[in-house]
């Protein structure tokens, strides 16, 4: 009777996690999108949007009249795309709530976050316009490009916790010390792989508007695009948790850990606004010397 | 008699029957076609009853051995079945029931049409060959009966290849030829050495007298065993001759031969190197002047093996071309899995067999669908397949989410455990070549897809139907097997710890969701649970939220303002990953197909030198030999 | 000719009763009038003006107007300038392409009337004979100020429920195709399929149909989507 009364307990505060998980993600993912525009506004000396913009760009997507779908795939794609990055933000700790978090684990985790490219990519390839195929194949370029050296990174940081489960990450951090203080080089890696995976200049030439037409976006109209401006709010929400539970000790109330993520993404959105952007070659390049030459040494420190 | 003694002799019925039928009765062989999925039937419902090899409780004998014997210079042959021999056993039988049924419908009937009733016969009978032989090596009791299988399952293959009456086909089979009788003889050479080291050829006493070998004698007896057999499993350096071989075999052979033919390599070495020769001893052996010691060069052969294959796969341009070459590159997860032998590693490397069993099967089978449908898998004449092929679409995209390594497949299940292995073992290139290997396999996977079933759709297909029933049927299915083995790997794993025990391996802690770790496990079923709750909830937000949208025609469509008409082609395919080459294209530099080249140039310069020699100065030469084998005779006479 | 009296601004005649739905029609229209994603078509000299109406000196994004690049993701049609005959092909085919709901802002006075390019053979003169315009913005050029003003006006439109040209494309189609084969002939088509979207979203009326569009059926290439369906 008291296991079954506990699994009970269990059951309603994976429910309530299932829920909320995602839900503060997507908020909290908006404020970052409109921190973004305002950084960029200000770096640019304008005065920028109105806080709520966010939500006007995506209730008015989602309330176009008429829309382009160009079959199953093209709207599945979207709905992988949402659906994938919703049950990621379910594997990520945050304070008070650790979802599933101990089912995965950071392997587990880094290879859900391809399910939504890969649904988004499916759901592109549908479209039949070459500037999307263009772009997908310009993104999967990056993500060969930004994954090793954080791979690497990840490889790193599990080695010297002992652990792939992000609890047990940040227990070890709250116990000991912020890993970016013990592993300083890995956490700078991290962090310019971060920007890689933020898809955010000088790394975004999968978008590159003036010549592909946004690549993948390409075809997007109406809520389908509104799919993929909420994604981009779990992405930038799940790039700034996700560093933070690697390097910067997670939370232990939502204050600091908003402080926390809000600052760990602010970093690569303020560099995006400084840089013109590479072509793909390059960035692979970049990507494949810098940031994984750091990362190895970092790791014959940890090891 | 027993149940092995059983499957033998209803392997060996099945060969006789086609025979018979194929030589003297081919009015007949119509049915027989029809018929063929149930000679696997037969073995499959045999392998069950031996399902006790692995299912253990109390009163299962480890192993089953074949009443058949036989004497040879000595030395008793025997056939016996354990875990191991069982787990691939099982694979082999199933992917030879699945590429039967595929080839028994609509596809056999297209084939026999466009070659012969006896080219379709003879394709049943080199499926059929081909199992039988592999199930005589898996029953190989000791170095002689492993041998004679090896040659059989070597020459089966052969036989497979030839099939295809193309040049590009014959040529490949020649090279597998080549590179076989190099392993054969390689093995022969190995066997002899043991020979000599133990003085018999029986595993058990084999075993022993291995156990206090010294590291000199060891690392030649590996390097031959290990050249042997990795030439099967196309280990690199031995990479080049599978890819052409099996993508041009017919497409049932493509699908069995791709499913697990190569992996016979891999029984092989786990035979060796782990049932007989402790893997535990490898870690203690240094190559002389390096810091490596076998067990990591024999990693790093494996690491290679992920990265080379998978990078040659990003560049083909034909469908099964690409997926040839990425069973070369799987191979290489199941050896490292293996060489790391901790309890994770291991049993991800054997369940990487399984699930790359699944997956290429179904991949070659969508393939094969949609050459049976346009006539071609160049990706240059292809697109636009999902709305006229959408199962087979979906299949294709179960399979690659599979080859990929993403979840919910179970061919994340096992990678996971590799990754998870070379990260506990502390081996961060490993790891990061690993991973390499599969982003390199996300991006040629999606190459496939797209430039097959998305983008725009040809004039020339707009008419085109989905694949016929009797190929749709057995690709379903293995979908929902890799789906199914994905979410629940434990059905899976309960086959893979007796045979970790069978080669002397720590077991796994399992559940039928995943794996038990201290240190972070795995639940397939609760990530599962969570994705698809997460695409529920997606797909709500996305059809109750928002109007309506209308499916527009592919020439509706953004163009920069142009007029987008049948007349010209608007679609990307061509050179996929064209700014990755940009970077990485100067890499492929051919450097092994060189080596080949150098060698074949090699060996047919010195074996005409040679006979040059000969036949100039026949006379001499006779003379100088006669003189020189009598001296050698003299010397050993007296001194030796 | 036509005069600027055709420029259909007519309020929504569906206003619902329900006062939540009202409040809720209110909602939506206000959030559709701070966020407009525009497609700049900059086809003549007018469009010197947006760089300053869109970055440090009068940024537009405080409005919510921000650039987009394909027609799919934007709201705003800008045309700015003079419409060559040719270039008219684009902007139609551009402008179907865009998703209602969907607003055309003709910049400088060439749209309007064809301004200094009156006498030319080649100019499309009066846009909104083409298309349906919302919004003029006269001027050779107009300043920065008057482009905002006049997108003020277009946010003022659409939030009190003003901003309904786009109904009229499909509403009296036939009529703006009649002036499309006026002047491309007889055997213009788009691949847009105008008449099946309205057809889908129920926005046909009695002039969706004509003589011009009986015209556009004879010669049509069928544009039907191809249909994902399981056939053996």
């Amino acid at each position: 009777m008291n296991s079954l009364t506990h699994s009970l307990t269990d059951l309603s505060t994976v429910l309530v996690d299932l829920l909320f998980m995602p839900l503060i993600a997507f908020f909290v993912g908006l404020l970052m999108v409109l921190m973004m525009r305002k950084l960029s506004a200000r770096l640019q000396r304008r005065i920028g949007p109105p806080f709520f913009q966010p939500i006007y760009d995506i209730v008015k997507l989602y309330s176009k009249s008429t829309q382009v779908s160009h079959g199953l795939i093209h709207e599945i794609g979207i709905v992988v795309a949402v659906g994938g990055y919703i049950a990621s933000e379910i594997l990520l700790p945050v304070p008070g709530m650790d979802g599933i978090a101990d089912k995965g684990g950071i392997i587990t985790l880094s290879y859900f976050l391809m399910i939504p490219s890969l649904g988004m990519a499916l759901g592109v390839g549908q479209c039949a316009n070459p500037n999307g195929s263009i772009g997908i194949s310009r993104a999967l370029t990056a993500m060969l490009a930004y994954d090793i050296p954080f791979i690497i990174v990840v490889f790193g940081v599990a080695t010297h916790y002992q652990s792939t489960s992000l609890i047990g990450m940040i227990d070890y951090q709250q116990a000991h010390q912020w890993g970016i203080f013990e592993m300083p080089l890995l956490a700078a890696a991290g962090l310019f792989a971060l920007q890689g995976m933020m898809g955010k200049q000088p790394f975004e030439i999968y978008v590159a508007p003036a010549e592909i037409a946004t690549g993948p976006m390409v075809e997007m109209s109406g809520k389908f695009m509104g799919g993929l401006f909420v994604m981009q709010s779990f992405q930038f929400y799940t790039a700034g948790v996700l560093y933070t539970s690697l390097f910067l000790g997670g939370g232990n109330n939502w204050p600091e850990f908003l402080l926390k993520i809000f600052l760990v993404v602010s970093i690569p959105m303020t560099m995006a606004f400084l840089f013109p952007r590479y072509r793909t070659e390059d960035m692979v390049r970049v990507m494949w010397k810098w940031p994984v030459m750091v990362a190895l040494i970092g790791i014959a420190f940890v090891m | 008699m027993n149940n092995l003694d059983q499957l033998f002799i209803v392997s060996l019925s099945g060969l006789a029957i086609v025979i018979i039928i194929g030589l003297f009765l081919p009015r007949q062989a119509t049915w027989l076609a029809k018929l063929s999925p149930l000679l696997y039937v037969g073995q499959l419902l045999l392998l069950i009853k031996m399902a006790s090899l692995v299912y253990i409780d109390a009163g299962s004998a480890s192993e089953i051995q074949s009443s058949f014997h036989l004497h040879l210079l000595g030395e008793p042959l025997q056939w016996r079945f354990d875990a191991l021999s069982w787990f691939f056993a099982i694979i082999t039988v199933v992917a030879a029931l699945f590429a039967a049924l595929f080839m028994s419908g609509v596809w056999g009937e297209d084939y026999r049409k466009k070659t012969s009733a006896n080219a379709y016969t003879m394709l049943h009978l080199g499926l059929l060959l081909n199992v039988n032989s592999m199930l005589l090596l898996l029953a190989s009791g000791d170095f002689i009966s492993l041998f004679i299988g090896w040659e059989f399952v070597s020459w089966a293959s052969f036989f497979m290849m030839v099939l295809n009456p193309q040049k590009v086909a014959r040529q490949a089979a020649m090279k597998y030829l080549m590179y076989a009788m190099t392993g054969a003889m390689a093995l022969l050479a190995a066997m002899a050495y043991i020979y000599d080291i133990s003085g018999s050829l029986q595993y058990d006493i084999v075993r022993l007298s291995m156990s206090h070998l010294s590291s000199e004698q060891i690392i030649p007896l590996v390097i031959l065993f290990v050249v042997g057999f990795a030439i099967k499993m196309g280990v690199i350096p031995f990479h080049l001759w599978q890819a052409v071989a099996y993508a041009e075999t017919p497409a049932p052979g493509a699908i069995f031969m791709g499913a697990i033919s190569a992996r016979m390599g891999l029984y092989a070495i786990i035979v060796v190197l782990f049932q007989l020769i402790s893997m535990d001893n490898f870690a203690y052996i240094h190559i002389p002047y390096t810091f490596w010691n076998v067990q990591s060069v024999l990693a790093w052969i494996g690491a290679l093996t992920t990265i080379i294959p998978t990078y040659i796969a990003l560049k083909q341009n034909d469908a099964r071309h690409l997926l040839a070459w990425h069973g070369v590159g799987q191979g290489g997860y199941m050896l490292l899995g293996l060489v790391i032998a901790d309890n994770v590693g291991s049993a991800g490397g054997l369940l990487h067999v399984f699930n790359h069993a699944t997956y290429q099967a179904a991949l070659f089978m969508t393939v094969a669908a949609v050459m049976y449908r346009t006539g071609t898998s160049n990706f240059d004449k292809l697109g636009g397949l999902v709305s006229q092929m959408p199962l087979t679409f979906m299949v294709m995209v179960f399979s690659i989410i599979g080859l990929a390594g993403l979840p919910p497949m179970n061919g994340f299940v096992s990678k996971w455990m590799v990754y998870r292995s070379l990260l506990l073992d502390g081996q961060p290139l490993l790891f990061v070549a690993a991973v390499i290997g599969t982003l390199g396999t996300i991006l040629s996977v999606y190459k496939l897809v797209h430039n097959t079933f998305l983008g725009q759709l040809r004039v020339e297909h707009q008419e085109i139907k989905e694949a016929p029933l009797t190929m749709l049927i057995p690709m379903l299915l293995l979908a929902l097997i890799i789906f199914v083995t994905g979410v629940m790997p434990g059905l899976i794993l309960d086959w893979i710890v007796p045979v970790q025990a069978a080669i002397g391996l720590p077991p796994l802690d399992y559940h039928l969701g995943g794996i038990i770790l201290p240190t972070g496990g795995l639940d397939m079923i609760w990530l599962t649970l969570i994705l698809f709750y997460g695409f529920a909830v997606g797909a709500v937000i996305f059809y109750l939220i928002g109007g309506r949208a209308k499916h527009v025609h592919q020439y509706d469509n953004y163009a920069g303002g142009h007029f987008l008409t049948a007349k010209v082609r608007y679609h990307y395919s061509h050179n996929f990953y064209a700014g990755l080459m940009h970077l990485i294209g100067g890499w492929y530099r051919g450097s092994f197909v060189r080596l080949e080249k150098a060698i074949v140039s090699l060996v047919s310069f010195l074996s005409q030198l040679a006979e040059n020699f000969y036949r100039a100065n026949q006379p001499t030469m006779l003379v100088v030999a006669v003189v020189v084998m009598a001296i050698w005779g003299i010397a050993v006479g007296r001194f030796g | 000719m036509n005069t600027l009296n055709n420029i259909p601004v007519q309020a929504d005649n569906n206003k619902r009763t329900n006062p939540l739905a009202t409040v809720f029609d209110e909602f939506i229209q206000f959030c559709q009038s701070r966020s407009l994603f525009m497609l700049h078509y900059c086809t003549g000299c007018g469009a010197i003006e947006l760089p300053p109406a869109m970055t440090s000196r009068f940024d537009m994004e405080r409005l919510g107007i921000q650039p987009m690049v394909t027609p799919r993701q934007a709201d705003i049609l800008l045309v700015t300038g003079y419409v060559s005959v040719k270039t008219l092909k684009r902007v139609i085919l551009t402008y179907e392409q865009m998703q209602s709901p969907k607003y055309v802002i003709g910049i400088c006075s060439c749209t309007v009337n064809g301004g200094m390019y009156w006498q030319s053979y080649a100019t499309a003169k009066v846009l909104n004979e083409y298309l349906p315009v919302d919004v003029y913005i006269a001027g050779c050029m107009p300043r920065p100020e008057a482009v905002i003003s006049g997108l003020r006006r277009l946010m003022a439109n659409i939030e009190q429920g003003k901003g309904n040209a786009w109904q009229d494309y499909y509403q009296r189609y036939d009529y703006y195709l009649g002036n499309q084969q006026h002047l491309f002939g007889d055997d213009w088509q788009t691949p847009t399929d105008v008449i099946g979207e309205a057809k889908y979203y129920e926005l046909e009326a009695e002039q969706t149909y004509g003589k011009h569009t009986d015209i556009l059926a004879q010669h049509q290439q069928p544009l039907e989507a191809q249909t994902m369906q399981i056939k053996f």
